[in-house]
């Protein structure tokens, strides 16, 4: 029984996953072919072993610098600053966007006891630094009370070095209703109308 | 009564191990029910059953634990209304084990439990309500929060906003952060206070009209007023979002070296309150302070009876209104005046309760009567 117990207890560590998603996870694995769980243990390892942030811009990747840092068709005068490596596939997938990426590794929140220093900001403003090429900084942290706080200290700190700071703006999801729309989003919406 | 039509209106209502009700199934008159039964056998479970289905706690503050029967495990309400033409079904339930409340309406659950807060339309009043006159300004921010909430679309948001931003900002302040850290928090706290200050500030200077002429015609020639005491400077007029958070911006600036050593938040809309001010020879006097036991209930009905316009003019239909054995411990003189008020303005369905039968002259007596005893309705 050890080894199924260990399996339970190292799923439900996983973010989303509870004690009973665990247990069934772990019964159908179990129901699996072999080969199949050694598979998955194999991806597992090798993401551990290999995948590390860039040293550039803390995206992550197995190669150091990453493909987007590395990539000389990849605009260096825009940097597009979000909270984790995942929300670079969001940008990504719009194909609207072609400078480079920085990955804070999180957002400020002061109840959490997360402070600058233990965001990558460092080295953004390393990237920044004398003989910089970067002329726009886009902030594109979650609309979250965290991420704006996050957003605007970031803006204060990088504003005097002389480089355009710029925010992603927030409003109506496109293909939603205005009726299904929470009053917080409307208000946003309405607060940044544009002249038709 | 011709104006039921666009009334909200109890039809059904459905209890299963709610305080002291195991079962119980009732079906409501269009007009209403005074309900009568001795102290302890259920009232104002009944109507806290009702009120549940307009904001999904209890209006008395209780925890939801709480309103498990005894030895149960999960509550359950459920109620069918009329208005607007349609019937509506609303729901709730809560499993005392896991904390888990379940709402639906028309049996489909939102996907927020702020989306489905005000679907009755009901105002209540309760001797309780001394507590938005005599208690605490928490107790009067409360009120507001509540009204404003339910009747202005985006205020809930901004409120849960605003807590949000003030909480990393009072934990930032303890551990004190830089300038620029701080600063990264004010911005928000301004920009979203400033809006709940202003949705505060122009309610309050929208119902003040109706308050005072509402006091005056119960106290007989009494007068007393409402206003929003802020601390943030705000001026006479209500200011609108912007103006509301420059001014808080300003005092963020000003208090800044205070509230580090303080360690907290020390102006915004959650240390505002409510003034109600009582007007006599040479000034004005807080009522919470300075006002009879007699006054003090006189302007907590007023100010149910301006949350009921506000309802009335916010959702375009009559309110249910909610009696409380409002009667309770106030002279003849008044209770007179408050009945003729409620019978002069509240139109839609009225549910009241009361100790003895001689307390229900409302709607001239044609309400129909219910007997309550020890968690059962004799209709």
């Amino acid at each position: 029984m050890a080894v199924i117990d260990d399996l339970t207890g190292e799923l439900s560590r996983l973010p989303g996953i509870g004690r009973k998603t665990a247990l069934r996870l772990t019964y159908y694995l179990l129901k699996r072919p072999p080969e199949e769980i050694q598979r998955l243990a194999r991806v597992l390892e090798a993401v551990a072993e290999q995948v590390r942030p860039c040293s550039e811009c803390g995206n992550l990747s197995e190669h150091d610098p990453c493909a987007f840092c590395a990539n000389p068709r990849r605009d260096p005068s825009a940097i597009c600053v979000v909270e984790e490596a995942a929300d670079i596939g969001a940008i990504e997938r719009t194909g609207q966007y072609h400078g480079r990426y920085h990955v804070l590794g999180g957002r400020l929140s002061p109840l959490e006891g997360i402070n600058p220093e233990d965001l990558n900001i460092a080295a953004l403003l390393r990237r920044l630094g004398n003989g910089s090429v970067v002329r726009e900084v886009i902030v594109a942290t979650n609309p979250s009370v965290e991420g704006e706080a996050t957003a605007l200290y970031l803006q204060k700190l990088i504003g005097p070095l002389g480089v355009r700071v710029t925010r992603l703006a927030r409003g109506l999801p496109v293909g939603g209703d205005l009726e299904y729309a929470d009053g917080v989003t409307i208000a946003e919406a309405l607060a940044g109308r544009r002249e038709l | 009564m011709s104006a039921v039509a666009s009334s909200a209106a109890f039809r059904k209502l459905r209890l299963r191990n709610f305080r002291n009700f195991a079962e119980l199934e009732l079906s409501f008159p269009p007009a209403g029910v005074a309900v009568i039964g001795d102290n302890g056998t259920g009232k104002t479970n009944l109507l806290e059953a009702l009120y549940y289905l307009e904001i999904f706690r209890s209006f008395r503050g209780a925890p939801d634990e709480q309103l498990v029967r005894f030895g149960e495990e999960v509550f359950h309400v459920r109620g069918v209304l009329d208005g607007a033409g349609s019937a509506r079904e609303i729901e709730a339930a809560f499993e005392r084990r896991s904390r888990r409340k379940r709402v639906a309406v028309n049996g489909a659950e939102p996907d927020r439990l702020g989306d489905a807060l005000g679907g009755v339309g009901v105002v209540i009043f309760s001797p309780a309500d001394m507590t938005l006159v005599a208690g605490a300004p928490g107790d009067r921010r409360r009120f507001l929060d509540i009204v404003l909430s339910l009747n202005r679309p985006g205020y809930l948001g901004a409120l849960q906003r605003y807590r949000q931003i003030l909480k990393h900002r009072n934990a930032m302040l303890r551990s004190g952060g830089s300038d620029a850290l701080l600063a990264a928090w004010d911005e928000g706290l301004a920009e979203w206070g400033g809006r709940v200050v202003a949705w505060r500030a122009e309610w309050i200077a929208e119902i003040a009209p109706g308050f005072a002429r509402r006091y005056a015609a119960i106290a007989g020639g009494q007068t007393a007023r409402v206003a929003y005491a802020s601390s943030v400077p705000l001026g006479d007029t209500p200011p609108g979002a912007e103006a509301a958070a420059e001014a808080f911006r300003a005092e963020l600036a000003r208090l800044g070296p205070r509230e580090r050593e303080r360690g907290m938040t020390l102006v915004g809309p959650h240390r505002d309150d409510l003034a109600i001010l009582l007007q006599r020879d040479g000034g004005e006097a807080e009522l919470r302070d300075f006002g009879s036991g007699g006054q003090q209930r006189t302007a907590a009905i007023a100010l149910r009876m301006v949350e009921a316009e506000t309802v009335r003019s916010a959702r375009g239909r009559e309110p249910v209104v909610l009696l409380d054995d409002v009667f309770a411990e106030l002279d003849p003189g008044r209770s007179g005046r408050i009945l003729e008020l409620l019978e002069d303005e509240e139109r839609g369905q009225v549910i009241l309760t009361a100790p003895k039968e001689s307390d229900l002259e409302l709607r001239r007596g044609s309400l129909a009567h219910w007997r309550i005893e020890a968690g059962a309705v004799l209709t």
